[in-house]
């Protein structure tokens, strides 16, 4: 783990559901030195949770020898978090929607709409070399507290 | 903290007071084999009270519509009671509000499940 003191902080991690305590601690420690609010630290937690466990499972198959990489940096006015992993399971676009009434009792396919709904800014694009990174920018000056 | 659940007995009906984290994992495990377990057992109403709950993620939502599923294609009711706001914002978000009956108050809900 390499910690970039004191607005940016990174983590990477062979894909196991297992190491997401380590992805859990190192958002803790972001969100205090950003000094978010409980509300915000909440939505925080969640949307890297989700889409660290898109990266492990449907980006890099639960492939232990694959990683991902969880990036956090704030500028003051915002929070960007980037995730990338090694394989690059879904598009954005092509991801079904859980709310129509055909996918709502499936039990799975919402992190996505989670992300989306809290982040002001989510895009995903192809690495060189393979992978995704998903890149997500949440405005942190103004937001409720 | 992980999930911890208590299930108590009103007549008929099973309420099952979660509190802590539903998430991926063992959080979702421990409410699967519960109803499954109760269910095997002949009980057929259950209410999940969410009031103690204060994280739950896109495999716990899953869950919770996984258990309604289970229980009503066995012919059982599954309400749920005391959604905290992350809760209830999430099942906003999700459009999961149209799936479940959801109750602020224990009484009411238990009238409803008769």
């Amino acid at each position: 783990m390499t910690f970039k003191e004191p607005r940016s902080f990174e983590l990477t991690i062979p894909s196991r559901l297992e190491e997401m305590q380590a992805v859990h601690e190192l958002v803790g420690k972001a969100v205090k030195e950003y000094k978010l609010s409980d509300e915000l630290a909440h939505w925080i937690e969640l949307t890297i949770s989700e889409s660290m466990i898109n990266a492990i499972q449907h980006g890099n198959q639960a492939d232990p020898a694959k990683e991902a990489t969880l990036r956090i940096s704030s500028n003051g006015d915002s929070i960007e978090i980037i995730v990338e992993d090694q394989g690059c399971g879904f598009k954005l676009d092509k991801v079904a929607d859980p709310t129509d009434i055909a996918n709502l009792l499936k039990p799975s396919g919402r992190g996505i709409l989670i992300i989306r709904s809290f982040m002001d800014e989510v895009d995903l694009t192809q690495r060189e070399g393979g992978g995704c990174r998903l890149r997500m920018v949440k405005k942190i000056r103004g937001a409720p507290q | 903290m992980s999930m911890v659940l208590n299930a108590r007995r009103l007549d008929d009906v099973v309420i099952l007071d979660l509190s802590g984290r539903i998430t991926m994992g063992e959080g979702t495990l421990i409410l699967r084999e519960r109803i499954q377990k109760l269910l095997g057992a002949g009980d057929r109403k259950f209410l999940l009270n969410l009031a103690d709950v204060d994280y739950i993620d896109s495999s716990g939502l899953g869950e919770l519509v996984s258990s309604f599923t289970t229980v009503r294609n066995q012919g059982g009711l599954l309400k749920l009671l005391s959604l905290t706001k992350r809760v209830q914002d999430l099942l906003q978000i999700t459009k999961l509000l149209t799936v479940f009956e959801v109750f602020n108050n224990e009484a009411e809900a238990l009238k409803t499940m008769k």
